[in-house]
């Protein structure tokens, strides 16, 4: 005999637990008993074995996820792609925290969605066995039975109050287009992620018109200067005048040395390398490849053209006038003179 | 009410026959949501209703604040051909109004989570009928801060630079610098406050598909994703909420502590103090409360919701703002002691700045709007109750708690330990209309998404109805509340 589904509405939760402890004395097993309601009510006020989701296992998963995630962002990329700078960590751990703390919520949190989906089947387009009134605070009971006892089964949710019935058929397959759904949702974040590496990647240029070049801005040594406020103390030093040299140089000494090699690694160590040959990890994709500063060709130059490649930049190294006082350029030379091979 | 018989449904259920008990019946009713049930299906059309009315109002406010939003989005197209020096950004204040903004939109959205997430888990029940208000404004704040540091970049179409891929140069995003941390922390909440609402929204959307026809029954059709109800979906369901309540609280706090880093990890004048992370959450959960109240006070009038929102939830949040008040005095009291117990000239310049100087207005009107005003009128239960006080209240909290951005950012900004280059930051027109548009922004969105969604979550309400009641205790009365586990 075929099974039938059975949908009643009851006003409250008493009768309904009442009917759900009928229908098991009928022999109608708990798990052929659904109940629909517009608040959650707990298993046991309906008389309801307590059941357990799942759905704490995705949170977990999700987690480790994301705590993976973290850990490739802030370590492996270190790894894959170092840069390495004098006196730094490449992978400095409080600031990996923070990054680390992000991606494991964001791995619980969106697993916890995903298995709120799953665990539930959603989404589910086509109709099912349902009443709107359950929204109106009522509560369906739906109970799947053998045909035959489905006169009794009717009867007792009519006994204890069920004011409106419905009947279904459970063989019926929901067709739930679940297929359709999650392959639009992977299509979806395919096509975000190429349109981004297209762009990324400059496969798409993006020529964006703009006349940044014409406006309206004050660059560095422009004018008109800020007026110096009435409390401002008026500069009295030395001042640069075009053609004649920046500096003096500072002569070689060990403190002279040790403060340029402290200056080499923050500034010229990311492209030159630690030993000043050129074959950092980012020099190396460099074309033309940055100078072998332990080279005869380099260390044959006079000490005033190294000052002006500092200042000025040459081919792609820019200029690190901004970065390094004269003074410091000086030191840097000083430091750069004992890589001598 | 032991003469009740519980078989009768909640709504139906009569009065006692004792006069002077019915009285007390009748008093309680009047002033809590959840001792006041109604049918559902009335709740039901009392929320469903106002979403049909589009009445001359809400057109002309829909005109005038997208005209706005199209302002907006037409000036920063201008900025983007022209570039930033058409703002007033120049040396030595180069981040202002943008991250004025950004910072205070990001204020906004934590009072959201915390109410619906925070208050939840504590279970405090006057949060029900607030949540959803709550939530959807997180988001929509959120939306409007993350398009500010956009468009603060300039050349805002090289965004993708903070997306963790390698670009064509081979180079990946630094997570160890306080850029990306952002960047990462507002993903994180913004994606997981939207989940987050939309969880809580799915059994409203079932709710709102039952009663509706024509185009808004196959959108929440869909959107409810073919929720029924059922015993298995409700337990799924309250675990996620649990999941998402207690891992976005950490990520609030989170959010805000790293965007309150943006500034203490440099080392600037002003900026670099240890106390600002908590300091910058307290100010938040501040700001954010207040943005809720006033809220709560136009979504009442304009979406008629006088029967949900009601004198004991303002009397709730104007509380809790006042407890965020005294917070916020303590936090920066504590900002200001340590600088000025210091001694050192920067930051005694800054301080005789926003005491003495040019700024000094801004300062006091936010000495008054954050403190004065909050400690001379919340102690009082009428005027927490009363919304014309609570809207004027709640006005100059959004007011002073701009200014502390405002005088953070650019003000701090214009002093530093070099004289020749001290400025002041003036704004110009172009980021000024930004900033309106962004306030119309969330407006639009607002009142875009109050005619769409159910901005009470109805099911909340009816659940507190069904396990809140009144228990006879010698003559009186009192409300007592089920608390499974």
């Amino acid at each position: 005999m075929a099974d039938i589904l059975l949908l009643g509405l009851l006003h409250e939760a008493t009768p309904s637990a009442e009917t759900i402890d009928q229908l098991r004395q009928l022999g109608v097993p708990d798990e052929n008993i659904t109940v629909m309601s517009g608040i959650p009510y707990r298993a046991e006020m309906l008389g309801r074995p307590r059941s357990r989701g799942k759905l704490i296992r995705f949170s977990l998963g999700g987690a480790i996820g994301g705590l993976v995630l973290g850990v490739f962002l802030t370590a492996v990329i270190f790894l894959l792609y170092p840069l390495v700078q004098g006196g730094q960590p490449t992978i400095p751990i409080p600031p990996s925290l923070i990054v680390l703390f992000e991606t494991t919520m964001l791995g619980t949190m969106w697993a916890t969605f995903l298995g709120l989906l799953l665990e539930n089947r959603f989404p589910i387009f086509k109709s099912q066995l349902y009443d709107p009134r359950v929204t109106e605070g009522h509560i369906g009971v739906l109970v799947q039975v053998d045909e035959t006892l489905a006169g009794q089964a009717e009867k007792v949710l009519v006994d204890n109050g069920a004011h409106h019935m419905s009947r279904g058929d459970p063989s019926q397959p929901i067709d739930t287009r679940h297929g359709l759904f999650w392959s639009g949702v992977v299509a979806g974040l395919v096509i975000i992620t190429v349109a981004i590496l297209l762009i990324a990647y400059d496969v798409t240029k993006i020529v964006f018109p703009t006349n940044m070049a014409n406006q309206n801005s004050v660059a560095y040594v422009q004018g008109p200067r800020l007026a110096a406020p009435v409390e401002a103390i008026p500069i009295q030093g030395p001042v640069l005048i075009a053609g004649q040299p920046a500096s003096q140089p500072v002569p070689v000494s060990n403190d002279s040395i040790q403060r340029g090699e402290v200056l080499f690694g923050i500034i010229c160590q990311v492209c030159h390398g630690k030993t000043g040959d050129g074959n950092s990890p980012v020099g190396s994709f460099f074309s033309p490849h940055p100078a072998d500063l332990t080279s005869d060709s380099i260390q044959s130059l006079s000490d005033e053209s190294i000052f002006l490649v500092i200042t000025q930049g040459r081919a792609l190294m820019p200029s690190m006038a901004e970065n390094l006082s004269p003074e410091e350029r000086w030191d840097v030379i000083n430091y750069v003179r004992t890589l001598k091979k | 009410m032991s003469e009740q018989r519980m078989d009768r449904p909640l709504w139906r259920r009569p009065m006692p026959k004792d006069v002077d008990l019915a009285h007390q019946v009748e008093h309680e009713r009047r002033s809590h949501l959840l001792l006041d049930p109604r049918y559902p299906l009335d709740m039901d059309k009392n929320v469903l209703d106002p979403m049909y009315r589009t009445g001359i109002q809400f057109w002309i406010a829909f005109v005038i604040l997208g005209g706005v939003v199209a302002l907006y989005l037409g000036t920063w197209l201008y900025q983007m051909l022209w570039g930033l020096g058409i703002t007033g950004l120049n040396r030595p204040v180069m981040w202002a109004l943008y991250i004025v903004n950004f910072v205070y939109f990001i204020g906004i959205g934590h009072a959201g989570t915390f109410i619906s997430a925070a208050l939840r888990v504590l279970k405090i029940e006057w949060r029900r009928p607030i949540s959803r208000a709550a939530e959807t404004l997180t988001v929509f704040a959120l939306i409007a801060a993350a398009m500010f540091p956009i468009v603060h970049l300039g050349r805002s179409w090289k965004f993708y630079w903070l997306l963790p891929i390698p670009n064509q140069r081979q180079i990946w995003p630094s997570f160890h610098s306080p850029l990306l941390w952002d960047m990462t922390a507002i993903f994180t909440y913004l994606s997981c406050s939207i989940l987050f609402a939309y969880i809580g929204l799915l059994p409203d959307l079932a709710m709102a598909r039952d009663h509706t026809g024509g185009w808004r029954h196959r959108m929440y059709d869909i959107l409810a994703l073919g929720w029924r109800g059922t015993e298995r979906e409700w337990v799924n369901h309250e675990t996620a909420l649990n999941v998402f309540s207690y891992a976005i609280i950490p990520v609030m706090f989170s959010v805000h502590t790293i965007v309150s880093w943006d500034f203490a990890m440099a080392i600037q004048p002003g900026w670099h103090h240890t106390v600002f992370g908590p300091y910058f959450v307290i100010g938040a959960l501040f700001s954010g409360v207040a943005a809720v109240i006033l809220v709560m006070i136009i979504a009442r009038k304009g979406m008629h919701l006088e029967y949900f929102l009601r004198a004991e939830h303002f009397d709730g949040m104007a509380k809790f703002l006042l407890i965020l008040s005294f917070s916020w005095a303590y936090f920066y009291f504590n900002d200001y002691l340590v600088p000025w117990y210091g001694q050192e000239p920067v930051e005694k310049i800054l301080q005789q700045l926003f005491s003495q100087g040019i700024l000094a207005p801004l300062w006091f009107l936010m000495l008054f709007s954050n403190i004065v005003l909050p400690w001379a009128a919340l102690w009082s239960k009428k005027i927490r109750t009363s919304i014309p006080a609570l809207f004027f209240i709640s006005v100059f909290v959004q007011i002073g708690m701009y200014i502390e951005r405002y005088l953070i950012i650019p003000g701090s900004l214009g002093r530093n330990e070099l004289p020749f280059s001290w400025g002041l930051y003036i704004p110009h027109l172009p980021e000024s209309l930004i900033t309106v548009g962004a306030f119309c922004l969330v407006g639009f969105l607002y009142i875009v998404f109050s005619r769409i969604f159910p901005l009470i979550p109805v099911w909340e309400v009816y659940e507190g109805q069904v396990m809140r009641g009144l228990r006879r205790i010698g003559r009186a009365l009192v409300p007592t509340r089920i608390e499974p586990d």
